[in-house]
């Protein structure tokens, strides 16, 4: 009873708000005579999703390949890197003020010399676009996770005369792991963006990110916003999906927090 | 009475060159003998966590001699023969209760059955037995602290190392910290060097209590306590208590005076 009414207190507000936007929305665009290219209504985009959603996930299987390649890749060398350098500290001092920099770079401006080096067309163009965008947010996070560690800790394990790989495994590791889900949460969103708007700049007719511009070219707004909202629900879903693993896989991480 | 730390003239001088430089220890000489518990007090700066740090050869001294179990202090460390206990409880966030306990024994190669065991045995000790699933966030800053000194007692070393393991806890906790940590000390049979800022807690838990100074952090009196044993509450009403707790006041004072001449 107790735990129904406060599920019901946690989640009424968003729904709250999410329908009356919804209807705010299909109410003004009608009175105010909103033109469709400039904003169609949520009836009509949702029309359109219901009759184009076959086509549009056709497309959304490349985007999708190539954000999750692009993804491992990204994230993998990340953590490679980050635990390289953990073990070598002039390396990661030579190395971070570099990472860091271009870190805040937007990549993405990089798309088309991808798209030139590797052909439009050519899936690797858009992998690697993604797995750049995502390195180095997971590199960073990583090499944090596994140097910010309390110093008593690392005081114990020497009155242990603990060897310093099992320093590297019973401390820095476990406590990365923190640092290392939270990247993967930016990064699952960055390599959803990097995929669609390296498309933007020339990919094959069976993607996302072209199939929103041709839409939009086409005058097919609604098309386009039924693509822009499936791509939406496309980055909440792998964002849910690393949350679950966070929650498996550091469960006394998660607790603490809902503390 | 055999020695398990023996220091004799040892020096540590803080500093690189070209900057000035800090004496945190000067002309040190103790010796420390086995089933003692010797508390560690003065001002801030006077060198106590530095000194309890030399003995777990956490940092190097600069001159002297210091020996555990006759050993240099790097050999007794190497041979895992201390247990330490800092000021915070350090435990693992990502281990419950018992995997923390076990944590040494896990990096000096015991069975996983004899490491159960052990750690279970160890947790009764502090009285947690029925906490060795909980993480640490669900434990109250006393309870980290029993976790901690089971952890540091499960290899069973000779020596306990302590720096200000209770100070920051409240009055109430502490005491009945401190009542526990003396039953566990009469239990094993542990050597204890215990650094705090508490004169009371100094006397209560003490064979002798070392009483040092600031600037340069040196020995400035050494105290033997005197109070019978069993010590428990009503340890802390006793006449003697109250004499033994001046004196060590009254030496901290004279420690500073001396200081100021």
């Amino acid at each position: 009873m107790m735990a129904g009414a406060s599920r019901f207190q946690r989640y009424a507000p968003p729904l709250i708000v999410f329908f009356a936007v919804i209807v705010l929305w299909e109410v003004l665009v009608d009175l105010l005579n909103v033109q469709r290219f400039l904003l169609p209504a949520p009836s009509v985009i949702a029309e359109a999703f219901f009759r184009t959603f076959s086509t549009i996930m056709s497309s959304a299987a490349y985007t999708i390949r190539s954000a999750v390649i692009g993804f491992l890749i990204g994230a993998g060398a990340g953590i490679l890197v980050a635990l390289t350098t953990a073990r070598w500290t002039t390396v990661r001092e030579g190395l971070m003020p570099f990472a860091i920099a271009l870190n805040s770079v937007p990549i993405i401006a990089f798309a088309p010399i991808m798209n030139n080096w590797f052909g439009s067309t050519n899936p690797m163009s858009k992998i690697m676009i993604v797995a750049v965008i995502t390195f180095f947010p997971m590199m960073i996070n990583m090499v944090r996770g596994l140097t910010l560690v309390e110093p008593a800790k690392i005081e114990l394990m020497r009155s242990y005369a603990t060897a310093p790989l099992e320093v590297l495994t019973k401390v820095r590791i476990p406590n990365s792991l923190p640092y290392l889900f939270n990247a993967l949460k930016v990064c699952s969103t960055l390599a959803l963006i990097g995929a669609i708007v390296g498309e933007y700049f020339g990919g094959p007719r069976e993607s996302l990110g072209v199939y929103i511009l041709q839409e939009a070219q086409l005058f097919r707004f609604d098309n386009a916003w039924a693509a822009i909202i499936i791509s939406a629900l496309l980055g909440i879903a792998f964002y849910l999906i690393i949350l679950a693993a966070e929650k498996v896989a550091i469960p006394w991480h998660a607790s603490a927090e809902r503390e | 009475m055999q020695s398990v730390v023996s220091l004799k003239n040892v020096n540590k001088i803080f500093g690189s060159a070209g900057r000035p430089t800090t004496v945190a220890l000067k002309d040190i000489n103790l010796e420390i003998g086995r089933r003692e518990f010797i508390s560690l007090i003065g001002p801030s700066g006077c060198g106590k966590s530095t000194l309890l740090r030399a003995i777990g050869d956490l940092i190097e001294v600069t001159s002297g001699e210091l020996l555990v179990n006759d050993k240099p202090a790097r050999q007794a460390r190497l041979n895992r023969e201390y247990g330490m206990v800092f000021q915070a409880p350090v435990l693992f966030e990502w281990r419950t209760v018992l995997k923390n306990v076990e944590l040494p024994l896990e990096i000096m190669g015991v069975p996983k059955a004899e490491r159960t065991q052990r750690g279970r045995a160890m947790l009764k000790l502090v009285e947690l037995q029925n906490f060795e699933r909980h993480y640490p966030w669900q434990l109250s800053g006393g309870m980290q602290q029993r976790v901690a000194i089971a952890r540091a007692l499960a290899f069973r070393p000779e020596l306990l190392l302590m720096d200000e393991p209770f100070g920051a806890l409240d009055e109430i906790t502490r005491e009945r910290m401190n009542a526990e940590l003396l039953r566990i000390w009469q239990e094993t049979q542990t050597t204890v060097v215990f650094v705090t800022h508490s004169i009371p807690e100094a006397v209560f838990l003490s064979t002798r209590v070392v009483v040092m100074s600031a600037r340069p952090g040196r020995i400035s009196d050494i105290i033997p306590i005197d109070l019978p044993y069993p010590r428990n509450i009503e340890t802390r009403e006793h006449p003697r208590f109250f004499e033994l707790v001046t004196t060590v006041r009254e030496a901290l004072r004279k420690g500073e005076e001396m200081r100021e001449t």
